[in-house]
């Protein structure tokens, strides 16, 4: 297998997960803000469509990764996880974070009522979501450290990204400033993508379960 | 009109408290802020600027430039 053919899995990912939601962030029908407020919603979106990206960039990909050297994939994976949490983690302060610049309220005051305003569904589901992602994170950091099976992990592992994709996606399409009839739809279609993945090894395909659980 | 969208809203109701013609109303079923009197609009920025989460937009194109003290 040549060198283009190795890497010809990370082209349609590229496309899908990473150009069209930012192209799409650019081009459409969406209010002008600072570039400072653009830069900081392009890095959260970002982030966010290569947390969905990575089901696609897993051992539960099949599909498309077949014949693929499954330790590069994985080392990608890691990379993408350890480089996204931090931007998802942070992106509730990139929100007030320009306050600090224009007259209005005041970062802190902002940052307080946005964590207090447990009226919103968007916002309780964006720190449920926020909680599985820091667990996901801490239990892929401290993998060898918890006394797991390696098998018991990565099943632990698929369904906690599998809830926090559901929680997440919601907490997007609910809140999302760039969210429109499009973005949405998109947003969920790319999140289900992930989701047949995962349903498709765990429980459909008995076959493909044994294979990818003895690599 | 000066308020031109609101996206992404929190709905914790702080615009609709800032606003002094009350142009802008909470939706109570999807607990989010709309525009319910665009026309009421006098390009104050109360909104705007008590919105945690800069969710509404002001038309720029008829907005007027805001004159804060820094005293």
């Amino acid at each position: 297998m040549n060198n283009k053919s190795k890497l010809y899995y990370l082209v349609p990912c590229g496309i899908f997960y990473l150009a069209v939601p930012l192209i799409y962030m650019i081009v459409g029908d969406f209010p002008s803000r600072t570039v400072l407020k653009e830069i900081l919603s392009l890095a959260t979106v970002g982030a966010f469509f290569l947390f969905l990206g990575q089901f696609y960039l897993s051992r539960i990909n099949t599909v498309t990764l077949k014949g693929q050297n499954y330790s590069k994939v994985v080392k990608l994976h890691k990379i993408i996880g350890y480089v996204c949490i931090p931007i998802i983690f942070l992106h509730p302060f990139f929100i007030v974070l320009p306050r600090y610049f224009e007259a209005s309220l005041d970062p802190v005051d902002a940052f307080w009522l946005i964590l207090t305003t447990f009226d919103s569904k968007g916002i309780i589901l964006g720190l449920i979501a926020m909680a599985l992602m820091i667990l996901i994170g801490i239990t892929a950091i401290l993998r060898k450290r918890i006394h797991m099976k390696y098998k018991t992990w990565r099943t632990m592992h698929a369904f906690l990204s599998l809830a926090f994709i559901f929680v997440a996606t919601w907490h997007a399409v609910d809140l999302g400033r760039h969210m429109d009839t499009f973005f949405s739809e998109y947003t969920i279609f790319m999140s289900s993508i992930g989701v047949v993945f995962l349903m498709r090894t765990y429980f459909f395909n008995n076959e493909n379960k044994e294979k990818t659980h003895e690599e | 009109m000066s308020i031109s969208k609101i996206r992404g809203c929190i709905g914790c109701g702080e615009c609709v408290q800032a606003c002094p013609t009350d142009v802008i109303r909470l939706n109570k079923s999807d607990v989010k802020a709309y525009i319910a009197y665009p026309d009421d609009c006098q390009m104050c920025h109360l909104c705007r600027m008590s919105c945690p989460v800069d969710a509404i937009t002001i038309s720029p194109e008829k907005s007027i430039p805001v004159i804060i003290s820094w005293g």
